[in-house]
């Protein structure tokens, strides 16, 4: 692993934090799910990082299956919370 | 959720991406990651995020529930079929070997029709499961 790989990863971890911070202080149910979309995000950008590193080659199928999760699950809850029923 | 134009338009454009990768899993599923069980759910994640997006009622008319259990019993079928061509051909259950002319072939085509089985099933139980979900409230 490189250093500028190392850098990034440091750079994203820090941003994660952030919007774990984001997510403890928020007063909105809305901002909550925004900021755990962010956090997802951000391990989608760390699987693809950890992937170009090592000898293994599936890990950009992992995480598009671990982007599209994300985007279904942030679809369900915001759904959820608007007409307090997952289908109508 | 019918006012909402961005998740419908973006939901149209996704759900082909979602259903090709599913089949890529599938099919793909002896060389990378992945095989039938993870393929069904991603193929099965595919439709639950129509059925949330244009309502239930839309995905029903699709997939109904009595089509949906007859998948599933068809995909466990398959599977239960194929072990026992195994036995009928004088070998053991589930014998990939004894499937085709040769053992390569016989692999190929047991792996193939195994995994079809496994991904009809657990896309289909994973469908029955959010449908029953949603029935929870209502009685």
């Amino acid at each position: 692993m490189s250093e500028i790989n190392i850098l990034i990863i440091l750079m994203i971890s820090i941003a994660m934090v952030i919007s774990i911070f984001r997510f403890i202080t928020a007063k909105e149910i809305f901002t909550r799910i925004l900021s755990v979309n962010l956090i997802g995000t951000k391990i989608v950008l760390l699987i693809l990082l950890v992937g170009t590193v090592s000898i293994e080659k599936d890990f950009t199928d992992i995480a598009m299956v671990y982007a599209l999760i994300n985007f279904i699950s942030t679809i369900v809850v915001l759904k959820y919370y608007e007409d307090k029923e997952v289908s109508k | 959720m019918k006012h909402h134009a961005i998740p419908r338009i973006v939901t149209k454009l996704i759900i082909p991406l979602i259903l090709l990768f599913g089949l890529y899993v599938q099919f793909h599923g002896e060389y990378s990651a992945g095989g039938g069980f993870q393929a069904g759910v991603i193929f099965a994640a595919g439709f639950i995020l129509y059925a949330v997006i244009f309502s239930l009622d839309v995905a029903k008319s699709i997939l109904n529930i009595n089509m949906t259990k007859s998948l599933m019993a068809l995909g466990l079928l398959l599977y239960i079929t194929v072990g026992f061509v195994g036995i009928l051909s004088g070998g053991n259950f589930l014998d990939y070997n004894l499937l085709s002319n040769t053992k390569t072939n016989g692999q190929m085509l047991g792996i193939f029709l195994v995994e079809l089985g496994v991904g009809l099933t657990v896309s289909n139980v994973m469908i029955l499961i959010f449908y029953a979900f949603n029935d929870i409230g209502k009685s």
